[in-house]
C-alpha cells in the first residue's frame, strides 16, 4: 500500500512517515504542492495525505485538480483549518476525510484503514481476541465462555476495541465514535476513564492473562501482546 | 470639503450675528420710513396752514397783495390769475422754482429749484379763481432723514461688531467644559484609564455629556481589566502544562532509563499535549464567539431525548462519587437549538455539578415549561455559591476556590462556555443559590 504524504512542516511529515512505516505503508514525502502534483502525476498511490496551506499550490488546488482528471485516489485532508466551513469546502472539493490538526496517530493510522478498506469491510458478526468473543447478533459479550453482564455502553466500547484489536484507541476516537460527540472540547476523557476502568474490572480482573490496556498519554489497547 | 466653519463657537456666534443683523436692518428701515413719513405728513400740514390763511387773504383783498411789498412775506407763494402771475411773495422768487402757471394733478408735489434744492409745493384754486401755488422748502427734512440714515449705518455695522465680540467671548465661556473634556479625553489611554473627565456642571448637557463619557470610560476600564485578567490567567494556564512537558523531557533525558521508564515518561508528556489541545480548543471556541464567527445549525430538536442522552453519558461521573443523579423528565419536547452547543452546555453544567458536589450527595435535572419558554434545571447539594461570586463564575478561568478547583482538575471554561452555547441559542442561564444548601442552574431557552 502506498501513501503519498504533502505536507510542508518537515517535523510532522518525518512524524507521519516513521509512524506509517511502522504500520507496514510505502509512504513518499512531498514537502510543497507542486512537487506533490508532479509525484501524484508520475506515479500512482492508494492514498493521499494532503495539507492544505502549502507553499506554492494550495492544497484545495491540488485536491481539485485531481478530481478533474477523475482520480478517485483517497485522499484524507489533515490541517489546522478547524471550522465547520473549512471541512465542508474540503469534503465538497473531493476530500475523503478530514482530520484537524493536533491530531492523534492512532486516531489518523485508523481512518487510513477505514480508507483503505472501504468497500471491503466485512461486517462480521462475531469478533475475538484470545478467549474474549463477542456476538453481535446475541448481543453477548463472553470471555473463557462464561457470559460477561455488561451494559449498553461497555458492549459498544468492547465492539469497539475488539474492531480495533491490536491497536491503539485514542480517547478522541472513542468520543467520536462510541459517544457520537460531534464537539471537541467536551469534557468526556473522565467519563470514558471510569467507563475503561469498569470495563477492565469486568473482562481482565477474574483473570490471568491481562487484555485492555492503558497506553499513558494515547488511550488503550485491547490486545494479547504485551503492549 | 464642506465650507462650514469648522469650531462650534465660530458657527454659534456667526448664526446669532446673523439673526442680529436681520433684525437690526429691519428695526432701521422701518425707522427710517417711519420718520420720513411722519416728518412730510408735518411738512404738508403745515403747507396746508400756509395755504388757508393765504388763501383767506386771496379771497378777500386781492389787491391788498399788490400793494403790499413783495419782500416783506416771509412765506413762499404765489397767486396767478389765468395764466398770468398776478403776485409772488419775495422768498418765492428768490426760490427760483420752475414756472407753474396751472394747477397741478396732485395737491403736493416736490419739484427742484434751479440751484437743485428741493421745494415741496401744494396748489389749489381760491373761491375767487385765483390759483395760488404755496410752498416750502424741504430741506430741512432731507438734513434729518440724512443724519438719521448717518447715525442707522453708522449704528448698525458697530452693534453687530460687539455682539459678535460679546458673542464670541459667552460661547467660549459655555464651551470652555468642552475644551477641558477634550484635553482631558485626549490624555486618557489604555495606561489611564482610571482618570475621568471633569465635570463643571452636572445639571447641563454638556454635564450630562461628560456624566455619560465618563461611564463609558469605566465600561472600558472593566473590559480592559477583564482582558487583562483574561490574558494573564490564559498564559499561566498555558505555561503550566508547558512547563511540565519542558521538565518531564529534560529530566528524562538525563536519567538512564528503561525503554518502559521512557514510554512513562513520553506517555506523561502526551498528558500535557492532550491538556493543552483542550485549552486552546476551548480559547478558540471562546473567541470565536466573542467574534460571531461560530456558525450554529439550528434544528427542531427533541429536548427531553437530548437531556436524557446528556444526564446517561455523566451518570458513571456521579456513580464514581456515590451520588445519587435524578432526572426528572416529565415530556417529550422539541425545541429549535443546536444541538451541539447546547449539549455542551450541558455536559458543562453537570460536569460542573458533579465535580463540586461532595460524595454521596444528590444531583437532579428536571424539564419545565412555561410561558416563559423551556427550562432544563441542573440541581445539585453542593455546598452553593457565594452571593457576591454569582455574577463572577461565568468569567472566563474564574474558579470561586483556586487551590480546591486546581485539583479537581478543568482550566475554568466550563461555564464560559456553557453561557456561550445558551446564549447562542437565543437563551440565557439563571443561577439560584443558598451558601451550604446547593445550586440551580437554570437553562432558560425560547419557545
Amino acid at each position: 500500500m502506498k501513501i503519498l504524504i504533502i505536507e510542508d512542516d518537515k517535523k510532522v511529515a518525518q512524524a507521519l512517515k516513521k509512524g506509517l512505516e511502522s504500520e507496514r505503508y510505502d509512504v513518499e514525502v512531498a514537502y510543497a504542492g507542486e512537487e506533490g502534483f508532479f509525484l501524484l502525476n508520475a506515479q500512482k498511490f492508494d492514498l493521499v495525505i494532503l495539507d492544505l496551506m502549502l507553499p506554492g499550490r494550495d492544497g484545495l488546488e491540488i485536491l481539485m485538480a485531481l478530481r478533474r482528471q477523475l482520480d478517485k485516489t483517497p485522499v484524507l485532508i489533515l490541517t489546522a483549518k478547524d471550522t465547520v466551513e473549512d471541512k465542508v469546502i474540503g469534503l465538497d472539493s473531493g476530500a475523503d476525510d478530514y482530520l484537524i490538526k493536533p491530531f492523534a496517530f492512532p486516531e489518523l493510522a485508523a481512518r487510513i484503514r477505514v480508507l483503505l478498506r472501504r468497500g471491503i469491510d466485512g461486517q462480521d458478526l462475531r469478533l475475538r481476541l484470545a478467549d474474549l468473543e463477542i456476538d453481535l447478533a446475541r448481543h453477548a459479550v463472553t470471555r473463557r465462555g462464561r457470559l460477561l453482564a455488561l451494559t449498553a455502553k461497555e458492549f459498544e466500547i468492547v465492539e469497539y476495541l475488539l474492531r480495533n484489536r491490536d491497536r491503539i484507541v485514542t480517547r478522541e476516537m472513542l468520543a467520536k465514535d462510541v459517544w457520537q460527540e460531534t464537539q471537541r472540547a467536551t469534557p468526556l476523557d473522565n467519563v470514558i476513564d471510569v467507563h475503561m476502568a469498569r470495563l477492565r474490572k469486568k473482562i481482565d480482573e477474574p483473570f490471568s492473562l491481562k487484555l485492555l490496556h492503558t497506553v499513558r498519554g494515547v488511550g488503550f489497547i485491547l490486545t494479547e501482546r504485551n503492549p | 470639503m464642506s465650507l462650514r466653519p469648522s469650531s462650534i463657537r465660530l458657527r454659534l456666534t456667526l448664526w446669532y450675528t446673523l439673526a442680529l443683523a436681520l433684525i437690526v436692518i429691519v428695526f432701521s428701515v422701518s425707522i427710517y420710513f417711519f420718520v420720513k413719513g411722519r416728518l412730510f405728513q408735518q411738512l404738508n400740514e403745515q403747507l396746508d396752514r400756509d395755504y388757508s390763511s393765504i388763501a383767506i387773504e386771496v379771497t378777500e383783498e386781492p389787491a391788498d397783495l399788490r400793494n403790499s411789498e413783495p419782500e416783506s412775506p416771509t412765506r413762499l407763494f404765489r397767486v396767478v390769475q389765468g395764466k398770468n402771475v398776478y403776485y409772488q411773495s419775495g422768498p418765492y422768487r428768490k426760490a427760483g422754482l420752475p414756472e407753474i402757471l396751472d394747477s397741478l394733478a396732485s395737491r403736493y408735489q416736490t419739484v427742484r429749484s434751479e440751484s437743485g434744492k428741493r421745494f415741496r409745493l401744494a396748489t389749489g384754486m381760491t373761491k375767487n379763481d385765483f390759483l395760488l401755488i404755496v410752498a416750502q422748502d424741504e430741506e430741512p427734512i432731507r438734513m434729518t432723514l440724512r443724519t438719521l440714515f448717518v447715525i442707522l449705518v453708522l449704528a448698525l455695522p458697530s452693534a453687530l461688531i460687539l455682539a459678535v465680540l460679546g458673542g464670541y467671548v459667552l460661547a467660549a465661556r459655555l464651551l470652555r467644559p468642552v475644551a477641558a473634556m477634550a484635553k482631558k479625553a485626549g490624555q486618557i489611554s489604555a495606561e489611564n484609564l482610571s482618570e475621568r473627565l471633569p465635570i463643571e456642571n452636572p445639571g447641563d448637557e454638556l454635564g450630562k455629556l461628560a456624566t455619560i463619557l465618563n461611564q463609558t470610560l469605566s465600561r472600558l476600564e472593566d473590559a480592559f481589566e477583564r482582558l487583562r485578567r483574561f490574558t494573564a490567567d490564559a498564559s499561566h494556564e498555558l505555561r503550566t502544562p508547558l512547563t511540565a512537558i519542558q521538565s518531564v523531557g529534560e529530566v528524562a533525558l538525563q536519567e538512564e532509563l528503561d525503554a518502559n521508564a521512557y514510554r512513562d515518561r513520553i506517555g506523561s508528556m502526551l498528558e500535557e499535549t492532550s491538556r493543552l489541545t483542550h485549552l486552546v480548543e476551548s480559547l478558540l471556541l471562546l473567541t470565536r464567539a466573542d467574534t460571531g464567527r461560530v456558525l450554529l445549525d439550528r434544528k427542531s430538536h427533541n429536548i427531553t431525548k437530548l437531556v436524557e442522552k446528556a444526564v446517561e453519558d455523566m451518570r458513571v461521573m456521579a456513580e464514581e462519587k456515590g451520588q445519587t443523579l435524578t432526572a426528572n423528565l416529565p415530556f417529550r419536547i422539541q425545541a429549535v437549538v443546536d444541538e451541539g452547543a447546547l449539549r455542551r452546555a450541558l455536559v458543562n453544567l453537570l460536569d460542573n455539578a458533579i465535580k463540586y458536589t461532595p460524595e454521596k450527595g444528590s444531583l437532579s435535572v428536571g424539564l419545565k415549561s412555561d410561558d416563559r419558554g423551556l427550562a432544563i434545571e441542573v440541581s445539585d447539594s453542593g455546598p452553593g455559591i457565594p452571593a457576591d461570586q454569582r455574577g463572577k463564575i461565568f468569567d472566563r478561568f474564574y474558579r470561586i476556590d483556586n487551590d480546591r478547583s486546581r485539583d479537581i482538575g478543568g482550566a475554568g471554561l466550563g461555564l464560559a462556555i456553557a453561557k456561550w452555547a445558551v446564549e447562542a441559542n437565543g437563551g440565557y442561564i439563571e443561577l439560584e443559590s443558598k451558601e451550604g444548601q446547593g445550586s440551580t442552574f437554570r437553562i432558560v431557552l425560547p419557545r
